[in-house]
């Protein structure tokens, strides 16, 4: 059991997300930064989970924080992991690095600071946070009010449900992964995108600008959608009568349907593209300009307010590559030392 | 405009849109259902999930265990093994509403706006009753769920009794849960407190997103409305209102749905003898996909 001493900006319980709730407008919802938290999850000598909305296996759940600050006090004792942005945590005043895992025995308090590279950080502990599985998952849904501890972000006072320990901490503890794998967090953060099936609708000169362009992180981001600010994009003119009359008269409404789970990338007006992220919507009615590609949601989860991202286009078969090198990644032993 | 030819839009590595079309009509959203269907019978190993819209049927497909061409590929093949839609499974759901409450106005009176039923009457010609009585005269067809959990679009089935009216310009930064809103002809319900453009004209005591998931109508999740689904208002009153409320709250409610089957064929027919062409086709546009 972990008690919540304060929940920091906000923290919430996720795993790996809930598959098959989008015909219900159920979105994954799910670790924003899925590589972070299964790293995390691994270090702690838990189940890691599949890829977010396609692996079906949610994984054991963490905590994801939003900059971090959370407090917490093991009320037993614990192996934990931290990964993600670092918030430079420390255990009654001794630091604990990031990426790596340690004990926090009964009564001691881990600490988080605010991270100042990165906006997420995640916490694992062996065992996981034993919350009730909704439709599959412990993620948690705050605007549904559903999943992780009673569907809300945690508070002060809370206790944190720990799962039966399978493995011993003087195993687990200690371990740290490989530093050549730890990401940097670097701007302009890259993300890969594949073209959307509107980016036919934008001029030439507007998809062009759409890749040269840094993009700057509106600091109204979350979990939602993280909108980006720059020039805006403009469409071509032509447009029937029909589409005025189902979809609107703005020349970026489309008749409304399904976007990819995640990663869909709108332009409302050819102004502030959004990307839709683990708790989006599960239908839209704007263009989709390009799709980040399923194993870069992860970079998006750690770009900060104001902080720069490029977008780069790539095919569908790269992406689908990508994610299977993540995959293997994510698979091989040798990559926690 | 329906298109000659379904077209595939690939989105991302993970998920894949079949169209048929990119209008707003219920026959087009026959086909999308019937494919849903026969997908959901026969579906072919890594497709994760479906998720269908008005003129869409989005495909979730694990791109480590098949590839998009074979997900296309059987798509194509039960695309071409359906002949037209002649019936599909369809519930037929009442859900009580007060009309021009006190909810919708005070949302309308927090975001400086004319009490939105007075908005819609006056965009139509209509007098607020005469909104009140065109909603609920006829059933509206459910053509997919989502946004937001629980929330669902659907449109009226009688051409001549379809209205609306247009979203908000500045959507608000709240509404209240279960107000029946416009947004265009789409008729829908905020299942939950969200953000929303929609005009607001009503309330339901009933409850279109619940995780208690508290009757036999919720058998499938905690979503009331299914793509599908003809959804028939009927107008009460203040009293009535909070009776059901007050049965709702308390898990004993008995939601009115009922199973059934809708003949999609005769409708088609039907719509077509009231000058309505189920099909709208645009040779000339230059408009379709890429």
């Amino acid at each position: 059991m972990l008690e919540v001493l304060d929940g920091g900006l906000r923290t919430t319980v996720q795993d790996m997300g809930r598959c098959g709730g989008q015909a219900l407008g159920i979105p994954p919802s799910g670790a924003q930064d899925g590589f972070a938290l299964r790293i995390a999850n691994l270090l702690a000598g838990n189940p890691p989970g599949g890829p977010l909305v396609v692996g079906g296996e949610p994984g054991a759940a963490g905590l994801e924080m939003t900059l971090g600050r959370l407090r917490l006090r093991a009320l037993e004792d614990h192996v934990l992991a931290l990964a993600g942005a670092d918030t430079g945590a420390t255990i009654d005043g001794g630091p604990v690095p990031c990426w790596s895992s340690f004990v926090l025995r009964a009564g001691q308090t881990l600490a988080c600071g605010l991270a100042l590279s990165g906006a997420r950080a995640y916490l694992a502990v062996h065992g996981g946070i034993d919350v009730p599985l909704y439709r599959g998952s412990r993620a948690t849904h705050v605007g549904g009010g559903f999943g992780g501890l009673e569907g809300r972000a945690l508070q002060p006072g809370d206790r944190l449900p720990v799962g039966r320990a399978t493995a011993s901490a003087e195993a687990l503890a200690g371990r740290r992964l490989r530093p050549d794998l730890v990401p940097r967090y670097e701007t302009p953060h890259e993300v890969r995108v594949v073209a959307g099936p509107e980016a036919h609708l934008f001029t030439a000169d507007s998809v062009e600008t759409f890749y040269a362009t840094p993009w700057k992180l509106n600091p109204k981001a979350d979990r939602t959608g993280m909108r980006f600010i720059g020039p805006a994009l403009s469409f071509r003119p032509e447009r029937p009568g029909y589409l005025v009359e189902d979809a609107g008269l703005d020349p970026s409404n489309i008749v409304i349907d399904p976007g990819a789970p995640v990663g869909t990338i709108q332009v409302p007006s050819g102004v502030e593209p959004i990307v839709l992220c683990v708790d989006s919507p599960s239908i839209g009615g704007y263009t989709r300009i390009a799709i980040v590609i399923s194993s870069d949601m992860s970079r998006v989860g750690q770009v900060r307010p104001f902080e720069e991202t490029r977008f780069v286009r790539i095919s569908h078969e790269d992406a689908v590559a990508a994610l299977a090198e993540q995959e293997a990644l994510l698979a091989d032993p040798a990559i926690l030392v | 405009m329906i298109y000659d030819e379904p077209v595939f839009k690939t989105l991302g590595d993970t998920a894949i849109n079949v169209e048929f079309g990119d209008e707003t009509s219920i026959p087009l959203n026959f086909r999308i259902l019937a494919l849903d269907l026969a997908l959901r019978e026969n579906a072919p190993k890594g497709l994760v999930e479906t998720n269908p819209q008005v003129r869409t049927l989005g495909l979730v497909f694990d791109p480590l265990s098949t590839t998009r061409a074979r997900i296309v590929a059987h798509v194509r093949e039960l695309i071409a093994a359906q002949g037209a839609v002649t019936m599909l499974p369809s519930r037929r759901v009442v859900i009580p509403a007060l009309y021009d409450d006190p909810w919708s106005r005070e949302c309308a009176e927090a975001f400086g706006v004319r009490n939105n039923i007075e908005y819609i009457a006056a965009f139509n010609g209509m007098t607020v009753p005469q909104v009140i009585e065109t909603h609920t005269a006829c059933d509206y067809w459910v053509t997919g769920v989502g946004f937001v959990p629980g929330a669902f679009m659907s449109y009226a089935m009688e051409p001549a009794k379809r209205f609306g009216a247009p979203l908000y310009r500045t959507p608000r930064t709240w509404t209240h849960a279960r107000l029946l809103n416009f947004g265009g002809t789409t008729s829908t319900i905020y299942p939950i407190r969200v953000p929303g453009g929609g005009q607001l004209f009503g309330r339901t005591p009933i409850e279109i997103f619940d995780p208690r998931e508290p009757s036999p109508a919720f058998a499938d999740g905690p979503v009331l409305a299914r793509a599908g689904d003809r959804h028939r208002y009927e107008s009460i009153g203040r009293d009535e209102y909070d009776a059901i409320r007050a049965e709702v709250e308390a898990g004993t409610y008995e939601y009115r749905v009922e199973d059934g089957t809708f003949d999609c064929a005769g409708y088609v027919v039907w719509l077509e003898a009231q000058g309505e062409p189920a099909e709208k086709r645009d040779p000339e546009s230059t408009w379709g996909p890429a």
